[in-house]
């Protein structure tokens, strides 16, 4: 017997079919997100940093020292992952995890006191700069947080917390009106 | 309980993204080592009041094994090493 896989987005429930108004302060779902996690093979690490550092469109998220998460909003999970497998060869582990996790993006005006009320660590870019990551609980849940503009974040969550974050960030943003839809 | 620890990875984080995972003056002895030797390195350890060497892992961070000097007593930090650095010290 053949058995049918529908790809289902775990927020599919939580974000009304008919787009509401948009706010200033967005929580904007990617639908589509090619994730890989690059795991640098033992004593690895700076070659493997150099590799990643040339790749031009896909987004470098450092995760720990000799592992990053790549994200691509144009490559398919498979090419992303087939790509860096081949480009990085012996000196790196290549998984993807595109279905196992979800992407978040907060944008706005006031999304640093949005995000304050969640994630303990100093988010001025002074010390958070665009294009930096890293892997931090907001409220309970593990996030990979990375600021992607000057107002602009992503946070990638496990799959199956992400009705939790969602939620958790609903109610954080609601000082601000926040507004959330799918994109993509 | 030491409310900021400084990850040498990741920064000043909160204590609620590690785990405390013992002990870190302990050495594991040899596998032929006497029964004694092993009831003491797996079940005995002392209760400093005082400086004591741990192992804590970032477990909602970089997820790696530190090796946090701190004071029990006045919860003061002293210094956090990678653990792997510590081991390759140690000659382990």
């Amino acid at each position: 017997m053949t058995k049918t896989y529908i790809s289902r987005h775990p927020l599919e429930g939580r974000i009304p079919l008919e787009p509401g108004i948009r706010a200033v302060d967005h929580l904007e779902v990617p639908r589509r997100q090619a994730i890989v996690t690059v795991m640098a093979a033992d004593g690895e690490d700076t070659a493997v940093a150099a590799v990643l550092a040339t790749m031009s469109e896909p987004s470098l998220r450092c995760v720990g020292p000799g592992e990053w998460l790549v994200v691509s909003q144009s490559e398919t999970p498979e090419g992303l992952q087939r790509s860096l497998a081949l480009v990085l060869a012996e000196t790196a582990y290549v998984l993807d995890q595109s279905d196992g996790r979800i992407v978040l993006r907060l944008s706005g005006p006031n999304v640093r006191r949005i995000l304050a009320k969640g994630v303990a660590i100093d988010l001025h870019p002074s010390v958070f700069g665009l294009g930096a990551a890293s892997n931090l609980l907001c409220g309970h849940v593990n996030v990979n947080l990375a600021r992607t503009g000057e107002n602009e974040f992503e946070l990638i969550v496990m799959r199956s917390l992400a009705e939790s974050l969602f939620d958790d960030l609903r109610l954080m943003g609601r000082e601000f009106d926040l507004s959330a839809d799918f994109s993509g | 309980m030491a409310s900021l620890i400084h990850c040498p990875h990741c920064g000043v984080r909160p204590s609620q993204e590690f785990s405390i995972r013992g002990d870190a003056s302990v050495v594991r002895p040899a596998p032929e080592a006497s029964d004694e030797a092993w009831h003491e390195y797996v079940h005995i350890r002392s209760n400093p009041h005082g400086r004591h060497r741990e192992h804590w892992q970032h477990v909602a961070g970089c997820r790696r094994g530190l090796v946090v000097e701190r004071d029990t007593f006045t919860h003061d930090v002293f210094s956090v090493t990678d653990g792997a650095a510590v081991a390759r010290e140690g000659g382990r």
